[in-house]
């Protein structure tokens, strides 16, 4: 029996991997793609308007791009897959030690932010649940389409301007490193995260609100949990919820790539030393290949993120874990 | 959703009132209201992008005049008032709305034809070519949101073309995931079946069986789409990679009046309004189209 | 769990009960409405229903699907949808569960009456483990230790014949076949010892070897329990094996009711004899045709006037297209709804 619980669970994990590394691939080529849209266009940009067609050829020499596409391409590629991102055209560092600091500032907004919309969107979802086109669903609803409509950048400009500016409970910015001080680096790091959450819970309240109803209404299994005579939250929490929880695990990996992105100009926004705010000064220097590398990293991030989902739902689901019929 | 058959026959009188415990039970006014609100509130917000400086008789967005710089809310000449170089902040609402509407317009156009139809016919042909056509897909979808628009932007240059181009790469691969699953729903329907299997060709089962069954749902996924395209406008601009200073669009207003937020919050306050009561439009529209839709 | 230690214990509850109507009436459904309202839709699934059940009794309800058979008896247990509203009266032993508040029901359900569903696949947790499940039920009415209730719901699963408990206790739904799956809910039906047990088409969606078997699990458990039990089905040669009495109900209506074997002697309404033909018999020549009941079932939404059956009745005149029928005991033991009801001298077949 084990064994069998095993193999199945394996063979899922193992299927989930192979099918992410054309993707993964595809990814890369892509980058490099774009990054390459217009040719002559790096050096172009790196000396300025004024530059003559002579000076635009030299300084590409110079900088190893007087190749065609696939061979530039060929070669990217194989130093990457060697850990070698090459240099930054204007700190001329590794780009993997600049990127290397970034991450784990990036991460840590990410997983705040988060913490952050679970935490609130949960609750909210099995209260709103409980009693449809009660008040509190029809409250929650409302919000939490606000939530949804409001774009983060804006929600972080007012963050900033309430809460910096005209009560100064938070920093605008000025990032604490985690290492530091552990409170502070959390404070530093509650307003942007909460400008990344809040649009998140909306959208996650609405789809887990949506989704206990469809499982509290269609679902016989809820019918037979009434019908033990056990109580309204323990029926909505051990009997909907629990299988709620897969439709919401799928939608935050198909939703992973949407927070990620929210980070880039939140970063930017409150000046945090991460991924995001770092691809921005990169596209401002047109420093490509810090550009490369840090698009790159963003999408492995979220092909990973995805995997991960995978993973989980595979642990998580007896239908999956335990194979089928055992007849 | 409005793929499903009609539930009739024998279950259909019982399967009504026992699976159809519609969410809100309100009647049939409160769907109507649910739709025709949010309609009007896009029919006005259309209407002043695309007809208000005629009839508001504003500046040129791009008239600048340092005399006038500065002036607050409800000014004389300035309704509501003018930015730190003297723009008329009604006008540059204005004409910044009218950006972000023809951007969204233009991407999820783009996206519901070329991702609609890809989607579409991927789902219908299935197999192998299935298989390739949505890994090709899921690579543009493993782009975070933002972050290949704007490394796109950033090569292309800033112009509104560019801004549809990059967003565009974003809201393809979502049309087509969408309308390959509506697709395989709808393929294995008897009324679809039988017109494969008397030898209907291809193109006609596709346009004339099944994309009248999945254009419900691309149409309110275009609304909502269209609301997150806002949104991403927004950010690139905000950006300075959409559209270019001193062009006017939602997303550079703010990012303009970012710099002076603690002097002049109104010159953050009311693009971020004009940009919140769009989206929130724009998903209460669809919200309402979803609902009429799936209870229809 | 035995039916010596059940029996006492029910006849005291039942002797404390205020206003118990008699020893023997278990259960007394007196014009009983069930209406849905959606979104500007009106839908009457049970139009003045009434009937009784005795103490150990077995009636089938009988219908086609849409009759109103499975609503009714849902609403006996307050699990129809919030869109539902019933009225009417229903008294089980004498106490009146229409209008009870949500909290006061659910002291009925599972301890009082049961019900075990069509579809064990669906009517199952697939995430939780089948013995969590039966836990579950064993603890909803008794604060008993996690311990004992485990050791409880091994006892249960042990009752209703499930092969390797133990085994099967740490299982998921998907793992066992659809009888197991049956037993398991069967298991979560008695685990409060219920008086009253509602099979609603429980052997519907097994097979036919299955189906026997589980008819013959629940007839089994119903004398070990002393328990009343109401079986709901479309099929009226299971009620005719395993039913003392027969309600068969048409478009939300009791349309006639009498003990079994006196439906089958003298059946009186034509719904009754078209379903009794459509019964496929063992002396029916081979490949013949098997009989179904003509016409369109009945849209709820859309009566006609008169006798809802009138569409679809060989014998149907003018006035069955105008008045209404009464359902009303129009012999000793036997009640019917027809204004021109078959009568001893019409042949059978």
């Amino acid at each position: 029996m084990r064994r069998v619980v095993q193999s199945s669970l394996l063979r899922v994990l193992v299927r989930r991997l192979l099918a992410a590394i054309p993707v993964m691939w595809g990814v890369t080529f892509l980058t490099f793609l774009v990054m390459n849209l217009v040719p002559g266009n790096v050096a172009r940009s790196l000396l300025g308007a004024t530059a003559t067609p002579a000076q635009v050829n030299a300084y590409e020499a110079q900088l190893g791009l007087n190749h065609p596409f696939f061979t530039l391409y060929g070669n990217w590629l194989g130093n990457i897959l060697q850990g070698n991102f090459g240099n930054s055209y204007t700190s001329h560092a590794p780009v993997t030690s600049t990127i290397g600091a970034q991450l784990p500032v990036s991460f840590e907004l990410i997983a705040y932010a988060f913490i952050i919309s679970l935490v609130v969107a949960v609750p909210v979802a099995l209260l709103a649940a409980r009693r449809p086109n009660g008040i509190v669903d029809r409250v929650s609803m409302m919000f939490s389409m606000a939530g949804v409509s409001i774009a983060n950048y804006v929600l972080a400009v007012i963050l900033v301007w309430v809460f910096a500016d005209v009560v100064s409970a938070f920093p605008a910015i000025g990032f604490v490193s985690i290492g530091t001080n552990l409170g502070e680096n959390l404070r530093s790091l509650t307003l942007p995260a909460v400008a990344v959450a809040i649009p998140l819970a909306g959208f996650y309240t609405r789809l887990l609100r949506a989704d206990l109803l469809e499982q509290m209404q269609r679902e016989d299994y809820v019918v037979t949990a009434r019908a033990k005579g056990i109580g309204p939250w323990r029926v909505i929490l051990r009997h909907a919820l629990r299988n709620s929880v897969f439709g919401l695990i799928t939608v935050i990996a198909l939703n992973f790539g949407t927070l990620l992105g929210a980070a880039v100009i939140i970063e930017q926004i409150f000046s945090l030393p991460g991924l995001g705010n770092g691809l921005i000064q990169a596209i401002g220097n047109h420093d490509t290949p810090v550009i490369e590398a840090t698009v790159l990293i963003f999408a492995l991030m979220t092909v990973a993120g995805n995997l991960l989902a995978d993973i989980l739902y595979a642990v998580l689901d007896p239908r999956i874990r335990y194979g089928s019929a055992a007849e | 959703m409005a793929a499903q058959p009609s539930s009739g026959g024998v279950a259909g009188a019982i399967a009504l009132p026992l699976s159809e415990q519609s969410v809100a039970p309100g009647g049939r006014l409160r769907r109507t209201l649910k739709i025709s609100i949010p309609a009007g509130m896009l029919l006005v917000i259309f209407f002043l992008c695309f007809l208000g400086p005629y009839i508001f008789a504003v500046p040129a967005p791009t008239y600048t005049n340092i005399l006038d710089a500065n002036e607050g809310l409800f000014s004389a000449h300035h309704l509501l008032g003018t930015d730190q170089v003297g723009y008329d902040i009604l006008s540059r609402i204005f004409y910044g709305g009218r950006a972000s509407l023809e951007v969204a317009l233009a991407v999820n156009g783009i996206g519901m034809v070329v991702g609609g139809l890809f989607g579409m016919l991927a789902g219908y042909i299935g197999g192998l070519r299935d298989a390739v056509m949505m890994r090709l897909i899921d690579v543009l979808i493993a782009f975070p949101g933002i972050v290949l628009a704007i490394a796109i932007a950033e090569r292309l240059g800033p112009s509104e073309f560019h801004v549809i181009l990059a967003l565009t790469v974003f809201s393809v691969p979502a049309f087509a995931r969408l309308s390959r699953a509506a697709t395989l729903r709808v393929r294995e329907e008897t009324f679809i079946v039988a017109a494969r299997l008397s030898g209907t060709r291809r193109h006609r089962v596709l346009l004339r069986h099944i994309l009248p069954n999945i254009l419900p749902q691309l149409i309110t996924f275009n609304l909502l789409g269209m609301g997150i395209v806002v949104v991403l406008e927004g950010a690139l601009s905000f950006l300075n990679l959409g559209i270019p200073s001193p062009q006017p669009s939602w997303g550079n207003m703010i990012a303009n009046g970012q710099t002076v937020l603690t002097a002049e919050p109104r010159l953050v306050i009311v693009p971020s309004i004009a940009l919140f009561v769009t989206v929130l439009s724009l998903n209460l529209l669809g919200d309402g189209l979803r609902e009429h839709w799936s209870s229809r | 769990m035995s039916g010596e230690s059940a029996a006492p214990a029910a006849a005291r509850r039942a002797a404390a009960a205020p206003g118990a109507a008699s020893a023997t009436e278990l259960l007394a459904v007196e014009n009983l409405r069930v209406d849905f309202h959606s979104g500007g839709r009106h839908v009457r699934a049970v139009d003045g229903l009434n009937y009784a059940v005795r103490r150990g009794q077995t009636v089938a309800m009988i219908g086609e699907s849409g009759c109103g058979k499975t609503v009714s008896s849902r609403a006996l247990m307050g699990l129809l949808p919030r869109t539902a509203r019933v009225t009417g009266s229903i008294r089980f032993e004498g106490r009146e569960l229409v209008g009870l508040a949500e909290k006061r029901l659910r002291a009925f359900r599972g301890a009082e009456i049961s019900m075990v569903f069509q579809d064990p696949t669906r009517s199952l947790n697939p995430t939780m483990r089948v013995g969590d499940q039966i836990v579950e039920a064993v603890r909803a009415h008794s604060q008993i230790p996690r311990a004992s209730a485990r050791q409880r719901a091994l006892d249960l699963m042990r009752l209703v014949r499930l092969p390797a408990a133990a085994e099967r206790f740490e299982q998921y739904p998907h793992q066992l076949s659809g009888g197991m799956r049956q037993r398991v809910m069967i298991a979560i039906a008695i685990s409060g010892e219920p008086k009253l047990l509602i099979a609603d088409e429980a052997t519907t969606a097994l097979d036919v070897t299955t189906q026997a078997q589980i008819m013959e699990l629940l007839k089994d458990l119903q004398r070990r329990l002393g328990m009343t039990l109401i079986m709901i089905s479309h099929d009226l040669g299971l009620a005719a094996t395993f039913a003392d009495e027969v309600l068969v109900m048409y478009a939300g209506r009791a349309v006639e009711r009498a003990p079994t074997r006196k439906l089958f002697e003298q059946v009186r309404m034509p719904y009754t004899k078209a379903l009794i033909d459509s019964i496929p018999r063992l002396d029916d020549p081979p490949h013949m045709e098997l009989n179904v009941v003509p016409g369109q079932a009945p849209n709820l939404a859309a009566l006609p006037p008169g006798c809802p059956f009138a569409p679809r009745c060989p014998r149907a005149s003018e006035e069955c297209r105008e008045r209404e029928p009464p359902f009303s005991e129009q012999e000793p033991d036997h009640a019917w709804a027809c204004w021109h009801p078959y009568g001893p001298k019409d042949d059978l077949r």
